[in-house]
């Protein structure tokens, strides 16, 4: 018999949401239990930011803001598991079971409250080629950044619509490897609804100011920055050997073996779908997103905190993970409610400030709605089990309705990152061609494991 | 390939793992995955079932495109795996592993 496990609240996730949140109860007398995929607390962001392997100038102050946080983390009295999978999740009348798979082996608990703070994801955005090998995601070439000062051998090509393809070039030029070329596919449109609202320019300045800073050093530097670019592939037999890119109309084709991707990132959606929480499409983040309330509560004993709830950025994530705390705490009438009154307004009104300035990034980071359309009809949406556009597009002429259908039907999101690459895809391509809104397409049912899981891994139940 | 950039703030602690039977020096900060797109680069990495060249994408855990043989495990996520010493890390770039 495996020992069932307790405690009186549990945090997925340890990047700025997750640690703000596991910190601010450890500070009211709490001691949470927090389950992290990664080695080292800080998620994606602060990543070995405890001990950092580059420096501010590198990768910006941005980066190192986050130290406070990981410290105080790091001391506080945490039950904190690293390098643990939380693979399902299961509603129950006095709260949460969750299976977890640590380093110590598969354990089960039962947690009272449950704050889910796992976090974003790179968007999945096919293009042709987008399979090879030297295509990789910004994300992860910060990722290799952070975790062992790595830049590659050679001058990457960096294509994409978002503010970090320019920090990563910003970096990558900081860190002695300047990117080849930089391809801006954020549509030209933007800039010019940007103007008409200056408003919301005037909110985002702080960010406007930031990114122009950063493609002012990059022309400086003499690396070539296109915007207005409309269309991307990759090209080669086992790996990448050619980027092709339209510009201006016209197709050019450059030599290159590494291609570095960033179409925005979205919440990383698979929990909170296991427990088949409610969610709308959000037209401004271009994205699915858990419904929560004011307080962050997605149900009486649940909270969803930071970029896995709605895309906010590391501040907005440390502000919602303490909020979350402050709610949780209020649920258990450990402080009062009238106590925690200030802090929480506090809260919540830098958080409206800074999600207000977002929309700048939205605007002018919005991806084309057809771009699906455009891609040639091999190239994979699902790269999983190797499902082409065209494959899809089959499909639903043939009557495939919804994703679950469509999965059925091609086996799209039936490989092991079970739809987290093709998810969106597959809702953007059925809802263009039935001509019915996101939200009625909806999404895939995803059940558990959530992770990819060995029947050794769940036989290897220990009571330590 | 990748490469620890002169501007690291830091000389790295180095683990030794054996990457495709043959003995290496890596920085005891990363994953396997990391390690052997630093030794190795991308080619080579892993082939798909249905025969195609893959590598990691992520290095997050999301895309499962850096499934990997460690210590005598196939198909574990490189990316969530830590080096360490003494490991035996085999790409699957070979047969399939499905
Ligand atoms: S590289 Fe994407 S899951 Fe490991």
């Amino acid at each position: 018999m495996t020992e069932l496990r307790r405690a009186d609240v549990a945090i997925v996730g340890a990047g700025p949401a997750g640690m703000a949140a596991a910190v601010r109860l450890a500070e009211a007398g709490l001691r949470p239990v927090v389950f992290d995929l990664n080695a080292t607390p800080g998620g994606q962001v602060y990543r070995q930011l405890g001990d950092p392997q580059v420096d501010a100038v590198v990768m910006g102050e941005d980066y190192l803001r986050g130290r406070t946080l990981v410290e105080t983390f790091t001391r506080a009295d945490i039950d904190y598991r690293p390098l643990s999978r939380v693979w399902w999740l299961g509603r129950e009348s006095t709260g949460y079971a969750l299976g977890v798979i640590t380093q110590q082996g598969a354990q089960s608990w039962h947690v009272d409250r449950l704050i889910l703070a796992s976090g974003a994801m790179e968007r999945g955005w096919p293009f042709s080629g987008w399979q090879l090998p030297g295509v990789m995601t910004a994300g992860a070439a910060q990722i290799l950044l952070k975790q062992g000062a790595l830049v590659p051998c050679t001058s990457a090509v960096l294509a994409g619509s978002g503010p970090l393809l320019y920090l990563l070039a910003w970096q990558y030029l900081r860190a002695g490897q300047p990117p080849a070329l930089v391809l801006d596919l954020a549509p030209e449109s933007g800039y010019r609804a940007l103007l008409r609202q200056p408003l919301n320019a005037w909110r985002g300045r702080g960010y406007l100011l930031k990114g122009l800073r950063m493609v002012a050093a990059l022309r400086r530097a003499g690396i070539p920055v296109l915007q207005g670019v409309d269309g991307l592939q990759a090209e080669g037999e086992n790996a990448v050997e050619r980027v092709r890119y339209r510009h201006r109309g016209s197709w050019k084709t450059l030599p290159a073996s590494l291609l570095l991707t960033h179409f925005g990132v979205v919440p990383e959606p698979q929990l909170a779908r296991s427990l088949n929480l409610p969610h709308g499409w959000e037209t401004g983040q271009q994205s699915f997103l858990p419904s929560r309330s004011e307080t962050l509560a997605a149900d009486e004993r649940l909270w969803i905190a930071g970029d896995g709830g709605g895309i906010g950025g590391a501040l907005n994530a440390e502000r919602e993970g303490c909020l979350a705390a402050l709610d949780v705490l209020a649920s258990l009438d450990i402080e009062t409610p009238d106590a925690l009154g200030w802090e929480r307004q506090a809260l919540q009104h830098a958080r409206h400030r800074d999600l207000e300035a977002r929309r700048l990034l939205e605007t002018l980071f919005r991806l084309p709605v057809d771009w699906l359309d455009l891609q040639p009809e091999d190239t994979l949406i699902c790269r999983c089990e190797s499902v082409s556009r065209g494959e899809v597009e089959h499909a639903i002429a043939q009557g495939a309705a919804g994703p679950n259908q469509l999965k059925a039907f091609t086996r799209c999101g039936m490989g092991p990152c079970q739809g987290r690459q093709c998810g969106e895809s597959i809702a953007r391509l059925l809802a263009r061609r039935t001509s019915q809104p996101l939200d009625t397409i909806g999404y895939y049912h995803i059940r558990p494991p959530v992770h990819s899981v060995t029947l050794g891994e769940l036989a290897s139940q220990q009571d330590t | 390939m990748f490469r620890r950039s002169e501007r690291a703030c830091q000389a790295a602690r180095q683990v030794q793992v054996r990457v495709d039977g043959v003995t290496m020096s890596v920085p005891d900060t990363l994953s396997v995955a990391a390690a052997v797109l630093q030794v190795h680069g991308w080619q080579g990495y892993r082939r798909h079932h249905d025969g195609s060249s893959r590598a990691p994408l992520c290095l997050m855990g999301v895309c499962h495109e850096c499934l990997i043989t460690i210590d005598g495990q196939p198909n574990r996520q490189g990316c969530l795996v830590p080096v360490a010493e003494g490991m035996h890390i085999e790409r699957q770039g070979g047969e399939r592993h499905d």
